[in-house]
């Protein structure tokens, strides 16, 4: 039971293709994961909206992190946070000599050294040795203490040392504009890449097309052979040589083959723990080390159009509020269905799902229709998500709630469907497909109403019946019929729209295709009829258009109007605006 | 939002009801009431245990627990205020829990603070001294250890609790009119 909105991408809106067609389905998405570009007029949706990274903080100790440090910090916090190796929580700094000597007051006092303690499964740095002198600042220490430590890391810190003068060599000389650059130029490929790099930047790469360009024409204008390449460097004379490491013999696999053995196979880290890891991967679970938490983002969404890129959602960098928020559930009617009934079978149609031929489902639905008007048919609410049943007709309501200060029509059909579609397993009739819906108002007004719920209680007024009827108002009938308090009545009568004048407070409540009315939630009914021999996931689409009233001519997409501004007779005009949701039933059990 | 929601009933007479809305039932354990501060409009069902003694040790008056307008706690939910040592001593601190908070059936919540507009499933453990941003969702059955950090828009799952998710950027107005929505149908039958 799920009611999903359809967004075209960018792609001028159109019926999306049939539920048969599973490629249809990215094209859905929930009511509140959607978003709306007034300028386009269109419903955007995750999937293609242009997103930015507006900031990035720490989820653990929440600090925005700036984002020129982000790369140097690789997208981790670069403070004091870090994950358990074993289960992942967040690990909290603990003074390790607490409870040495007695429990006086000022023994208890905490010092160094200072440990890290998951505090899920009590893992403590203890056991890969980690041990700190302050408990500030954690990573710059253990950065310290790694540098010094690793061997890998002095590798690698002399190997960058080595590139380093390698590369200052070459920069001393202004750098070489490019168009004297000539075309056949070897490193030309990278010179390409240099020279973006150096846009980029905004300074000067050192390195290869420098080098290149300076090096060739001394070559030239010494007239001599041109010797060193481009890419010439000096040798590197490596600290350690594998040789020593026994990598030869492979001895690092027999000792970690052996550690396997002795451990078990719960002594190998899983899979997901050595992804997040370096290069330098060793298997075992005791090798692996806490890791610095990865940053999260707050993300700034753009309108995809080309022409439009318009900002869609800003986020506030120090609050959960945006700045921009263009949410599709400020414009569009919330879809809900419920209040599922079977249909109690007749005693004078004679049921036998399996002889049924089409003339009997066109039977069915003549007789449903005829019932349907005077005598009240005989039904029984189910639970919404037990399954379905073939050759049974159903009952329900979709509800569709009205985010707009102002009044809206609605009309409910069918997408006509372009493409071939597997014959449905069903038939859907919409009663009701022309209906409208009361303005939202302010949470007071709500309130208020409930209150004359509370005294009324329900309030089962005959109902009208709005079926077919295009624009059906006429103004000033709407008559106070709640008993209870008359407040506000004023007020609302006096805000007569075209739309739906004075009908703002009848609840009306007709069962039998009509529209259930309370606040801006309109309810119809929809009916289904299962075929027989049916089978699978009952789902379809439905075409909704809504009319709204624009506010005037100057601002044509602007659509959430206030209501104060319709008595000052501003010029009106009424949109259209299509969309198509996707409901999603049941199972055929 | 929240057309069909059927109305939650209990039986007359088994909710007190305050002057600013709260409702609070009769079988819920609700020690050192003194200590407690409700905003309004809350939601305390049967067999929560709201633990308002485990007060500060210091002399005066210290608030426990407080809770703002539109939360819920669940039925068999518990409420206690985390306690640790400091300075040699054994100190309880506040709970602080902010407006719309909805704690499911079977919670522990041992949490220094609930920020706004944030929802824990059924039978989740909230360690001791846990900070919860402002809207984040604690999926059911999720255990959170020990002054973990939940931050805003995110979405936690798991034993033990991690990020799996974040939120949609209209989650605040849905959680506020579900909040809304269950405060209006949560009456007497």
């Amino acid at each position: 039971m799920s009611i999903t909105y359809s967004c075209s991408h960018l792609d001028t809106p159109h019926a999306p293709l049939p539920p048969s067609y599973p490629s249809s389905s990215s094209s859905y998405h929930s009511l509140d994961k959607l978003y709306f570009c007034e300028e386009c007029d269109s419903v955007r949706c995750d999937l293609c909206v242009a997103t930015e990274i507006a900031s990035y903080f720490c989820p653990n100790c929440l600090f925005d992190v700036p984002s020129a440090n982000v790369r140097a910090d690789r997208n981790r916090c670069a403070r004091s946070c870090f994950s358990c190796p074993i289960c992942e929580t967040g690990l909290s700094i603990t003074a390790s000599d607490t409870s040495q000597k007695g429990t006086g007051s000022t023994s208890a006092q905490a010092g160094p050294p200072y440990t890290l303690v998951c505090s899920g499964c009590k893992w403590s740095s203890k056991e890969v040795g980690w041990q700190f002198e302050k408990p500030t600042g954690i990573a710059l220490q253990l950065q310290k203490m790694n540098t010094q430590a690793d061997l890998v890391q002095s590798e690698f810190d002399a190997l960058k040392d080595h590139l380093d003068s390698y590369i200052s060599l070459s920069t001393p000389t202004t750098s070489a504009p490019s168009s004297t650059r000539s075309t056949r130029n070897p490193s030309r490929h990278i010179s390409h890449i240099t020279h973006m790099a150096q846009k980029a930047l905004h300074r000067e790469v050192g390195g290869m097309v420098a080098y290149s360009v300076r090096n060739k024409r001394s070559a030239t204008k010494d007239g001599q052979d041109v010797k060193v390449g481009w890419d010439e460097l000096g040798e590197y004379e490596p600290k350690e040589s594998w040789r020593k490491a026994g990598l030869e013999r492979g001895s690092q696999e027999v000792d970690a083959l052996r550690e396997i053995n002795a451990s078990g196979s719960e002594g190998l880290a899983r899979l997901e723990k050595r992804w997040a890891k370096s290069y330098d991967g060793s298997k075992m679970t005791r090798d692996s080390l806490p890791q610095r938490i990865p940053l999260q983002t707050k993300l700034t969404k753009r309108c995809p159009h080309p022409n439009c890129r318009h900002l869609l959602i800003q986020p506030d960098t120090k609050t959960v509020r945006m700045k921009i928020k263009m949410v599709a559930a400020n414009y569009l009617p919330l879809v809900e269905i419920g209040r599922r009934r079977r249909r109690l079978p007749n005693s004078e149609i004679i049921e036998s799902p399996d002889q049924m031929s089409s003339e009997d489902i066109e039977r069915r639905r003549r007789e449903r229709r005829r019932t349907r008007g005077g005598i009240p048919v005989r039904e029984e609410d189910e639970p919404l998500n037990a399954p379905l049943k073939a050759g049974e007709v159903y009952s329900y309501q979709i509800a569709l709630t009205n985010p707009l200060y102002d009044p809206i029509q609605i009309r409910l059909t069918q997408p006509h469907q372009t493409h071939k579609a597997p014959s449905p397993k069903f038939h859907l009739v919409i009663p009701t497909p022309h209906f409208t819906i009361n303005a939202l108002k302010d949470a007071w007004a709500y309130d208020e109403e409930d209150e004359e719920d509370d005294l009324v209680g329900v309030g089962s007024e005959a109902g009208f019946s709005e079926e077919g009827t295009a624009i059906t108002s006429t103004t000033g009938t709407g008559t106070e019929t709640a008993t209870g308090s008359g407040q506000g009545t004023l007020s609302r009568k006096s805000r007569l729209s075209i739309l739906s004048s004075g009908k703002n407070d009848r609840r009306a409540k007709d069962r039998e295709g009509g529209v259930e009315k309370r606040g801006n939630v309109s309810k119809v009914n929809l009916e289904l009829e299962i075929l027989p021999e049916a089978k699978g996931q009952v789902e379809f689409d439905l075409e909704i258009r809504y009319t709204y009233r624009a506010e005037d001519l100057g601002t044509p997409t602007e659509k959430e109007g206030k209501t104060s501004s319709s008595e000052a007779k501003t010029k009106e005009e009424y949109k259209n605006f299509t969309f198509w949701v996707r409901v999603k039933v049941g199972h055929i059990s | 939002m929240g057309a069909f929601d059927p109305l939650i009933t209990y039986e007359k007479g088994t909710y007190i009801e305050t002057d600013t809305g709260n409702k609070v039932s009769r079988k819920a354990t609700i020690t050192g009431a003194t200590n407690i501060i409700l905003g309004g409009k809350s939601i305390i069902q049967t067999g929560s245990i709201l633990r308002g003694d485990l007060r500060r040790s210091t002399a005066g008056q210290h608030v426990v627990i407080s809770m703002g307008r539109y939360c819920l706690i669940g039925e068999g939910s518990i409420i206690r205020p985390p306690g640790k040592l400091y300075k040699g001593a054994f100190t309880f601190y506040p709970v602080r829990i902010s407006d719309f908070v909805h704690i499911q059936p079977n919670c522990i919540i041992e949490a220094g603070q609930i920020g706004s507009g944030v929802e824990i499933g059924e039978n989740c453990i909230i360690g001791k001294f846990v900070i919860t941003k402002d809207l984040a969702v604690i999926l059911p059955n999720t255990v959170l250890p020990e002054g973990t950090v939940v931050p805003s828009m995110s979405v936690w799952g798991g034993n033990p609790g991690k990020l799996v998710d974040t939120l949609p950027e209209t989650y605040q107005e849905t959680m506020e009119a579900k909040c809304k929505s269950y405060y209006q149908r949560f009456r007497a039958s």
